[in-house]
């Protein structure tokens, strides 16, 4: 039962997210509106409940598969964009290779040096993703 | 049989069937790849599932009418990602100067990277609209695409070759520039590949994992609460 009560409260948050959007008209999704309250609600309570970690950490080792109908889209779109893959093709490599050097840049520039960085570097971690 | 795969698809039952089949033979694929980073399992899933369609000559319409079952699971998935949020807060307190000035600029450049190199190679206001959101992690990605006029499908494939192009990029400037700071990379990881660079932090260590986390939820919050403004403001 931890579970569906954590359910439960999941929906709620969405729920209350929903509401906020609606009523202030903000163009954020709802889900990232529940995000944040459930984050603020957590940092003002100070502690995690059993239930909504239980939940939590279930629908998100489900992230992976609920967004797969989405991705199976891509090859029934060849159409829609014909003559513009080369622009997307463009942008998504060169500008991700821009961005993955610009945050470097930003983040050897600014992050104070730490005496422990690497030692940590031979242990493994479980994956978050499945 | 056509009549009886028509009588199939009028419930829900069939679609969802598939993409649960067709997921867990994705990561049983995977497991056997030797885990490629270059090929998440998620691709592996949507290419079984498309083949299979194909193959049925199922329509992909008729096919996401029934997986929206499955789809709406998405808004409490994204609600529960404010959880891991929270148990990162440490993380924020500890450095929360180095990550106030790195993550607005980082979040916005990957945006405006690819938006600009589209636009000045004459893509569409909706292409434009479907990469933007292109580092930010699926579902969160999800609910900015519906708000700012995007395809869902092409943003999900850039999404794909952003995750894997980031962490190809960063594996690659590690090894040359020798960075060996775990929080660095980690960040960098989960900024610019949301949840597959995240995945690859964590197998360099904890430390790299936990910066990739939140890097990753901070970038979408910081998307999702400023490109659906600049959108407006733009009057794209």
């Amino acid at each position: 039962m931890s579970i569906l009560r954590g359910f439960l409260w999941l929906l709620g948050f969405l729920i209350l997210g929903d509401i906020l959007v609606t009523l202030l008209g903000l163009p954020i999704s709802r889900g990232v509106a529940g995000m944040l309250l459930i984050a603020i609600w957590l940092m003002l309570h100070g502690r995690l409940d059993d239930d909504i970690a239980t939940a939590s950490q279930a629908l998100i080792r489900l992230l992976a598969m609920l967004i797969m109908p989405g991705v199976v889209g891509v090859f029934f779109i060849a159409d829609e964009f014909a003559g513009q893959w080369l622009a997307v093709a463009v942008a998504l490599i060169v500008g991700t290779m821009l961005s993955v050097l610009t945050t470097l840049w930003l983040m050897l520039r600014f992050m104070p040096k730490s005496a422990r960085s690497s030692e940590e570097s031979t242990t493994k971690a479980g994956h978050p993703h499945e | 049989m056509s009549e009886l795969r028509d009588h199939l698809l009028n419930t829900p039952v069939l679609a969802i069937a598939l993409t649960l089949a067709a997921y867990l033979a994705g990561l049983k694929a995977f497991e056997k790849l030797g885990r490629p980073s270059w090929c998440p399992p998620v691709l592996l899933a949507s290419l079984l599932t498309a083949a299979t369609l194909w193959l049925l000559s199922i329509d992909y319409t008729d096919y996401r009418r029934g997986a929206a079952w499955l789809i709406l699971l998405l808004g409490p998935a994204t609600v529960a990602l404010g959880v891991p949020l929270y148990q990162q807060v440490h993380h924020i307190r500890a450095l929360w100067r180095p990550i106030l000035i790195s993550l607005p600029p980082a979040a916005m450049l990957a945006a405006f990277y690819s938006v600009a190199l589209a636009w000045a190679l004459g893509a569409s206001p909706r292409v434009l609209a479907s990469l933007a959101p292109k580092s930010v992690t699926a579902p969160i990605a999800i609910g900015i695409t519906e708000q700012i006029g995007g395809s869902i499908p092409l943003m999900m494939g850039g999404l794909l070759i952003t995750g894997v192009m980031a962490t190809t990029c960063v594996g690659f400037l590690a090894k040359r520039l020798r960075i060996t700071d775990q929080r660095v990379l980690g960040f960098v990881l989960g900024v610019n590949g949301h949840a597959i660079g995240t995945v690859r932090a964590f197998e360099l260590g904890p430390t790299a994992g936990a910066f990739a986390s939140l890097g990753m939820s901070l970038t979408g919050i910081f998307t999702a609460l400023f490109l659906p403004l600049a959108w407006r403001v733009l009057g794209v």
